[in-house]
């Protein structure tokens, strides 16, 4: 009879919880099961309880990483269904603020990937560089968690020092592309440890819906900045990196050289942001309809669906994380491997079970 | 992707509309496995899967699929709280599914289990549908818990 190992729902290298039980033969892993739901806050249930303004705090506490990506889509949904406006500076700020969370999120994964494969030195260096990425954010909002920068047909705050993100930006580039992606990419040991490992193909990666850098390192050349722009994505320059190993390795790849491809991307924004208004008045009523739209969030494509009665809370608000499409090729990228290598793989989708559970 | 060729080849004749936030299908006898089974053939992801109430009573059932640069929305109605599962076809729709059994309690067919996903096990499916009328003051995680037994003569 072949053994069945539960690990979970608490980890010792991550806050979060979820749980997966894995059968296994010998060493081998030959299933493995996935539980969730234990952040389950029911936010999309007391969405439908709360007013927009209140629902935009409340959304913003969707994910501690990612928390900008949450009221930029809510306040889009609201803005697609009463038909608002959103002044030119406010998208490019908007663009901004969302590729430096890119950055954070990104760093914050390599550093927790470097301190998995046992390689604190490059740990020290994603986080020192995370934290440049955070002042930058705490200097253009104030916070550096929950940035409440986003309202319905604008912005909250503008951008007043931009000579500092430039600075900061140029800092994690230069150090990104001279010393994390050369030993990232060619440290024996890295690759030893994540070449070959937890491969998702290319077919898997269309049938469970994997979205993000995910996708991308399985082939897919799915980016909804590319494919269906939004906000000024269409004016600015950048590559979607993608790589065809479906491993682990190819992930972390991806999401070195989208460390870059952020750090080009603000640089162009805020040389071309134009003078001018960052939000339009404010706005008295939602009317009656409804709104599907998705943009790409570090992750990967976040969805919201919204839909308005004409009163002052909305009817319904669905919320699609990236983890939620992207958690369940665990499965498929588990069944074959060593057990040693399933923290590692879990660790490979950089999961986020607060976005999951919601 | 050409919408129009796809949705032909699925429904001749049938009709959709272009909006703002996209394609949107609204085809009350929708065969989503034909859907589906169409859909995995092109190479087209599924996005997610929403369930709202509709004016009716019954719930509206809204599958988002990725075709470019528009999402395509393809809508039906459940009717008598049962539709057949597309998760056999497409297991990107199988935690999906679990959840909306969880919000909303309706029975998605053919499937060999739907355990709960974001409720725990015991928990009574359709947590949306039983307190969509109850105001603001009630606590989800009670509600989802009420009238389940006790364990070890505990409340769980």
């Amino acid at each position: 009879m072949s053994p069945v190992i539960p690990l979970g729902p608490f980890h010792p290298a991550l806050e979060e919880p979820y749980k997966v039980e894995v059968t296994t033969t010998g060493e081998t892993i030959t299933d493995a099961e996935i539980t969730v739901g234990f952040n389950f806050r029911g936010i999309e249930w007391l969405a439908e309880r709360k007013t927009y303004t209140q629902d935009i705090a409340l959304l913003e506490r969707v994910c501690g990483i990612c928390s900008n990506v949450h009221t930029l889509m809510f306040c889009r949904a609201v803005e697609k269904i009463a038909d608002l406006e959103v002044p030119a500076r406010a998208k490019f700020i908007r663009v901004i603020v969302a590729e430096a969370e890119r950055l954070h999120s990104h760093l914050l994964w390599a550093g927790v990937a470097c301190n998995l494969i046992g390689f604190e030195t490059l740990f020290m260096t994603c986080f020192s560089l995370r934290e440049q990425v955070m002042d930058v954010l705490e200097g253009i909002s104030g916070n550096r968690v929950n940035y409440a920068m986003n309202r319905p047909g604008g912005v909250n705050r503008d951008i007043t020092d931009p000579a500092s993100i430039l600075d900061a930006v140029r800092t994690i580039a230069d150090v990104t592309a001279k010393q994390l992606i050369p030993v990232m990419t060619t440290d024996r040991t890295v690759r030893a440890r994540c070449s070959g490992v937890g491969i998702l193909t290319r077919e898997d990666a269309i049938a469970y819906g994997a979205v993000g850098p995910m996708a991308r390192a399985s082939g897919l050349a799915t980016d909804i900045r590319k494919s269906a722009p939004y906000l000024v994505y269409d004016q600015l320059t950048f590559d979607v990196p993608v790589r065809s190993e479906g491993d682990v390795f190819a992930r972390i790849v991806v999401r070195a050289l989208e460390i870059l491809e952020s750090c080009k991307i603000i640089e162009q924004a805020i040389d071309m942001m134009p003078a001018g208004p960052i939000a339009g008045g404010l706005f008295l009523a939602v009317p009656a309809g409804e709104a599907a739209i998705r943009i790409e969030a570090p992750r990967g494509e976040v969805v919201y669906y919204m839909e308005s009665n004409g009163t002052d809370m909305p009817a319904r608000v669905r919320v699609r994380t990236p983890t939620f499409a992207n958690m369940p090729t665990v499965r498929v990228m588990a069944i074959g491997q060593g057990l040693s290598d399933l923290g590692l793989i879990q660790a490979s989708i950089d999961p986020c079970y607060s976005c999951n559970d919601r | 992707m050409d919408v129009d060729v796809l949705l032909s080849e699925l429904n001749p004749g049938g009709t959709y509309e272009l909006r703002r936030d996209g394609y949107w299908a609204v085809w009350p006898d929708l065969d989503v496995r034909a859907m589906a089974t169409l859909m995995r053939a092109r190479e087209v992801r599924l996005s997610t899967m929403t369930g709202t109430p509709g004016a009716d009573g019954r719930l509206r059932l809204v599958y988002h699929w990725d075709v470019g640069a528009k999402m395509l929305n393809m809508e039906t109605s459940v009717t008598a709280g049962h539709i057949p599962t597309i998760s056999d076809v497409l297991p990107a729709a199988d935690w999906v599914e679990r959840e909306i059994r969880d919000y909303y309690g309706i029975e998605f067919d053919g499937r060999a289990a739907t355990p709960p996903l974001m409720l725990r096990e015991g928990d009574i499916p359709g947590l949306f549908s039983r307190t969509r009328d109850l105001g603001t003051q009630i606590d989800p995680a009670e509600t989802a818990r009420t009238n389940v037994a006790s364990e070890g003569g505990e409340t769980r």
